[in-house]
């Protein structure tokens, strides 16, 4: 665990925020994608994209309508694959990884419930940049815009890697010596939450494609039959 | 009076990447709104007491899907084009086509962007990733944004030339045929990933594996029409009654 890989830990925290919501959404901050980069930042493709494939099934379907503001798997995503790699660069076990995969994934999990607060924390400064930016345009001062929108994206990326450092220091002090120490019991546990998350998450992305239609329920049987019994085939 | 140009539509579309960088529960996205339209304001207002009036006035409430908010600049900055010639909506009805624009374009793009499309890449993302490749978060990024990132460039100049037919009936069935398509598309990818996971390249996972994915997705099936619990909280405790699980074991 070298300085490089915790500071582009911490930047990748900070762009996933800004990704987020305030610049331009263009999925960058998905776990799958943060994940992936840092399995490349760390050298660790394995864990990476196991604990990203899990935090992404679960965050498909988490959406920010309206003014709702969901669940943070910008930085969720960050602080999950972050603590997963953390704890196996110690000790590269098989068990070690798969106990670094679960303690990545509750991490992940856990930060992106607790991120709620901050996110609105920064939506309620941005009602008072909005409120003194109408004023300053009223009273002449038409470059407040420009500052406002500057300051909002400071706030957000300052806001993105101080909470994914909290989390990440939180997750590698607390959860790693558990990984460490019960890495056979945490392991076992990965084999059993692993496909149950996995199955929980295609549910919700399976109820945001059919809808309650009955054809797209039947396309979905049909390509899950045909694919399993090619599978099958090809595999013999 | 000036006309807009092509550099002030240009200059436009590269603001609405900034559209929700302040974005507030008061406002939502109405500071981002005025920032994005600024280069037209400037361009038809050269009296700056008018110029200030009028973006001040655009930084009130506003709200839609970000991604088709393009095609509602444009269509707005078309509008005060005609206003600044002496043509155009008043104040009052500028606001109220701006609601109607922000709900509309909000109905159409909250069902193609984030109910369909998003999960759509996600799940594709995934099965190339569950085979191990990194390739997997390039195919969910390239897909997302081959149409994302085609509106948001592209949606100010489209919007700019359609005015109000951009929520014309032709452009409606257009966008509900794609969300449709999509949607049927993602529905069977769901099917293609779920046989993967039971039989990873025809090799079949041990029966424990099969049983718990199954069970995963019927829970996931009952409990997610539901609101609470979150399906984050839900999978917190399931991933909590694994945990207990191995330990008692």
């Amino acid at each position: 665990m070298s300085h490089l890989q915790i500071f582009a830990t911490l930047l990748l925290g900070g762009v996933a925020a800004l990704d987020a919501t305030p610049v331009a959404q263009t999925l960058l901050s998905q776990p799958l994608v943060t994940a992936t980069l840092l399995g490349a930042v760390w050298g660790e493709w394995r864990v990476a994209l196991e604990v990203g494939v899990v935090l992404q099934i679960l965050a498909a379907s988490t959406l920010p309508i309206g003014a709702r503001t969901p669940e943070d798997y910008a930085v969720g995503g960050v602080v999950g694959a972050g603590v997963a790699l953390a704890v196996v660069s110690r000790q590269h076990f098989l068990m070690v990884s798969d106990a670094a995969a679960l303690t990545g994934v509750f991490a992940g999990l856990l930060a992106a419930s607790f991120g709620v607060p901050v996110v609105k924390w920064q939506r309620r400064r941005n009602e008072g940049l909005s409120r003194w930016c109408e004023a300053e345009i009223r009273g002449g001062h038409e470059s407040a815009l420009g500052a406002a929108q500057r300051a909002g994206v400071v706030l957000a990326f300052a806001a993105g890697v101080g909470y994914c450092a909290v989390c990440l220091a939180l997750g590698v002090w607390l959860l790693g010596p558990v990984a460490g120490h019960h890495s056979l019991r945490l392991a076992r546990a990965w084999a059993l939450a692993q496909p149950l998350w996995i199955g929980l998450g295609l549910a919700q992305l399976l109820q945001a494609f059919v809808r309650r239609r009955l054809t797209r329920a039947a396309a979905f049987g049909v390509a899950m039959l045909a694919s399993w019994m090619l599978l099958m085939m090809s595999g013999r | 009076m000036g006309r807009l140009e092509g550099a002030d539509l240009r200059r436009m579309t590269v603001r609405t990447l900034l559209l929700q960088a302040t974005f507030n529960y008061e406002r939502q996205q109405g500071l981002g709104w005025a920032w994005a339209l600024q280069p037209a304001l400037e361009r038809l207002y050269p009296d700056a007491a008018e110029r200030r009036e009028r973006l001040a006035g655009h930084t009130a409430y506003f709200n839609t899907q970000p991604t088709l908010a393009s095609l509602a600049l444009g269509v707005v900055a078309g509008l005060e084009e005609q206003c600044a010639a002496g043509q155009g909506p008043d104040a009052g009805a500028m606001t109220r086509i701006k609601s109607v624009l922000g709900s509309s374009l909000a109905a159409l793009g909250d069902r193609l962007f984030w109910f369909t499309l998003r999960p759509f890449a996600a799940c594709l993302g995934v099965l190339v990733a569950l085979g191990g490749s990194w390739l997997g978060a390039v195919v969910l990024w390239a897909c997302y944004n081959f149409l994302h990132l085609g509106v948001r460039l592209l949606g100010v100049g489209w919007g700019y030339r359609l005015g109000s037919a951009v929520l014309g009936e032709a452009q409606r069935r257009r966008f509900e045929r794609l969300t449709d398509r999509i949607a049927v598309l993602g529905a069977m990818l769901v099917g293609v990933t779920t046989a993967w996971l039971l039989a990873p390249a025809g090799a079949p996972q041990p029966p424990v594996f099969q049983v718990v994915i199954a069970a995963g997705l019927g829970l996931g099936l009952v409990v997610g029409a539901r609101p609470r619990p979150s399906p984050t909280e839900w999978a917190l405790g399931a991933g909590a009654l694994c945990v207990v699980a191995a330990w008692l074991r």
